[in-house]
């Protein structure tokens, strides 16, 4: 594929624009998981620095930096300084695949006497549009597991590693049911690509001859039991409560990162914040309709591509928002319901699951 | 040229990785050195036009499969203890066995494998050919491998089973 300096410069742009969102990520998360687990407790919850507690965030990136940073005499150096690096690379790469706008035509200008966009050309929002897309996004996602795995055994520490062992046996159990119910939006695009699998659900489902419905999968009766696998294989993978067994506070201190302190603790949380929004991202675009905006049909224009990465955005916030409420509303299971929950329940029901979406595409009914 | 430096990159980074798997005494680390190669290797199959291939490559072997090995190695916890040194007709047979196999490897090589030009045209590897090529052409294969392992998995169930019944029992008795 030939590419010249103008392609080179809009992957710079991207990747800058789809990593400054990331690394974002972490404060504003951090920040609405105290304030909302305070709302959700009915406490006030940090409010000293700055309006509402806003620069708290700023002042824990401060902490954090400042802290000792403490390698166990015990731990295995190498691994445990390679651990936090592990962790936080799939979670920042993943997004890479994912469309988060729609694209738009860049017209022929004239900037410092030169030419660019020779003949207009397409700004696709998206980093990497690679026809093999969602599974780029499960072969990433199956590595953050050798983060906390190894974390987990480098410390030398039995809690450590009771949390690393747990999270490597939870993420495997799960990542089947997550793929499985991935596997119906595919079949429904008939495509790998996830930038098909938004195109797919940008029509209308038309309803008694007029009631237009956004043919958001989610919208569609055969898919409403991939979308609630697919988010619980989700919370599960993204270790996060009622699923939190790698760090389960009552029984192993901190689990995998109980050693961990300072800025090598800080790029574990921040792993595990992007991995949420990286879960939420996937959420929205197979079964939320991605960055499509219900009853408009957006132009092809910047205004177009604004708006509708804007409402890509706003989709992945509220389920974010729905990561957090659910953290603070439902208690956490028992670590042998979690694995018989996976094993006997979730991966027959994605199983048959598939089958059931398979012949609703077969009669055409989606 | 930019495909030849991330060819010879990734190449290096496969052959130091895999050297490390077999050279270092810490299992965890030659596991962790074993995925690192499976993954310069994928990139070698994003290199042959073969993304799917490469994405497969990390999903089976560097997600699933080195996952399990890594499990069990930790739930082991094998320390750090040095192995006894070998048996010298152990090593002798090691090292002529070895070096069979690279002679024949490079024999091979040179006589059928190189300086072969790769067949013009398109080569399609996505997952609607391998897909249709699975369940058309090679159908009756496809088939005899998932009962094979079906066969493995009914084989482990069964083992399991028995060690866990024998278990049992030895709890029971020293229960009485």
């Amino acid at each position: 594929m030939p590419f010249d300096a103008t392609d080179i410069v809009l992957s710079i742009v991207k990747i800058g624009i789809v990593l400054f969102m990331m690394l974002n990520i972490t404060p504003i998360m951090a920040w609405v998981e105290r304030r909302g687990s305070a709302l959700i407790q009915d406490r006030p919850g940090p409010n000293r620095v700055g309006p509402f507690g806003l620069l708290q965030a700023i002042a824990d990136a401060a902490k954090f930096i400042l802290k000792e940073d403490i390698i166990p005499a015990q731990a295995h150096k190498w691994l445990y300084t390679l651990a936090p690096a592990f962790g936080i690379l799939p979670a920042l790469t993943t997004i890479a695949v994912v469309p988060w706008g729609r694209p738009f035509l860049l017209h022929e200008r004239t900037v410092f006497g030169r030419t660019i966009f020779q003949g207009g050309r397409w700004f696709e929002p998206i980093v990497a549009d690679v026809n093999v897309g969602i599974l780029v996004v499960f072969a990433l996602a199956s590595l953050s597991v050798y983060g906390l795995a190894t974390a987990g055994w480098a410390s030398s520490n039995k809690y450590s590693m009771f949390g690393g062992i747990r999270a490597s046996a939870q993420m495997i159990s799960y990542e089947l049911a997550l793929t499985l119910a991935a596997v119906s939006a595919l079949l429904a695009a008939g495509s790998l690509r996830l930038s098909d699998v938004v195109w797919r659900q940008t029509g209308y489902f038309v309803l008694f001859g007029g009631l237009k419905i956004p043919a958001w999968n989610v919208f569609s009766p055969a898919m409403w039991l991939s979308f609630i696998i697919f988010t619980v294989a989700g919370f599960a993978e993204t270790n996060r409560l009622p699923f939190d067994f790698a760090e389960a506070d009552a029984e192993l201190v901190a689990g995998y990162h109980t050693e961990y302190s300072s800025m090598k603790f800080a790029l574990f949380f921040m792993g595990e914040y992007m991995a949420m929004g990286t879960m939420s991202a996937l959420i929205t675009t197979l079964f939320l309709g991605g960055w499509d905006i219900p009853w408009w049909n957006e132009p092809p224009t910047f205004w177009g591509f604004l708006a509708s990465a804007i409402f890509f955005l706003i989709k992945v916030a509220f389920m974010m928002f729905v990561f957090v409420w659910v953290r603070w509303t439902i208690p956490r299971l028992k670590y042998d319901i979690l694995m018989k929950l996976g094993w006997k329940f979730f991966l027959p029901l994605a199983i048959v699951n598939i089958l059931l979406v398979a012949a609703f595409i077969a009669k055409g009914w989606i | 040229m930019i495909e030849f430096v991330i060819f010879f990159f990734f190449a290096a980074v496969a052959v130091i990785f895999a050297l490390v798997v077999i050279l270092h005494r810490n299992a965890v680390v030659g596991a962790l050195s074993l995925v690192a190669s499976f993954f310069a290797l994928a990139v070698m199959y994003v290199l042959l036009d073969a993304p799917f291939l490469a994405a497969l490559q990390v999903i089976v072997y560097a997600g699933a499969i080195m996952v399990l090995f890594l499990f069990v190695i930790m739930l082991l916890n094998l320390g750090h203890r040095r192995e006894d040194p070998t048996h010298p007709v152990q090593q002798f047979l090691g090292f002529t066995g070895a070096a069979a196999f690279a002679i024949a490897m490079i024999y091979y090589l040179a006589k059928y494998a190189a300086f072969r030009m790769l067949p013009a045209g398109p080569f399609l590897s996505d997952a609607r050919s391998i897909g249709v090529a699975l369940f058309e052409s090679y159908i009756f294969p496809f088939e005899m491998v998932s009962i094979l392992l079906l066969a493995a998995i009914v084989g482990a169930l069964l083992m399991s089973g028995r060690a866990m019944g024998q278990r049992a029992n030895i709890g029971a008795e020293v229960n009485r």
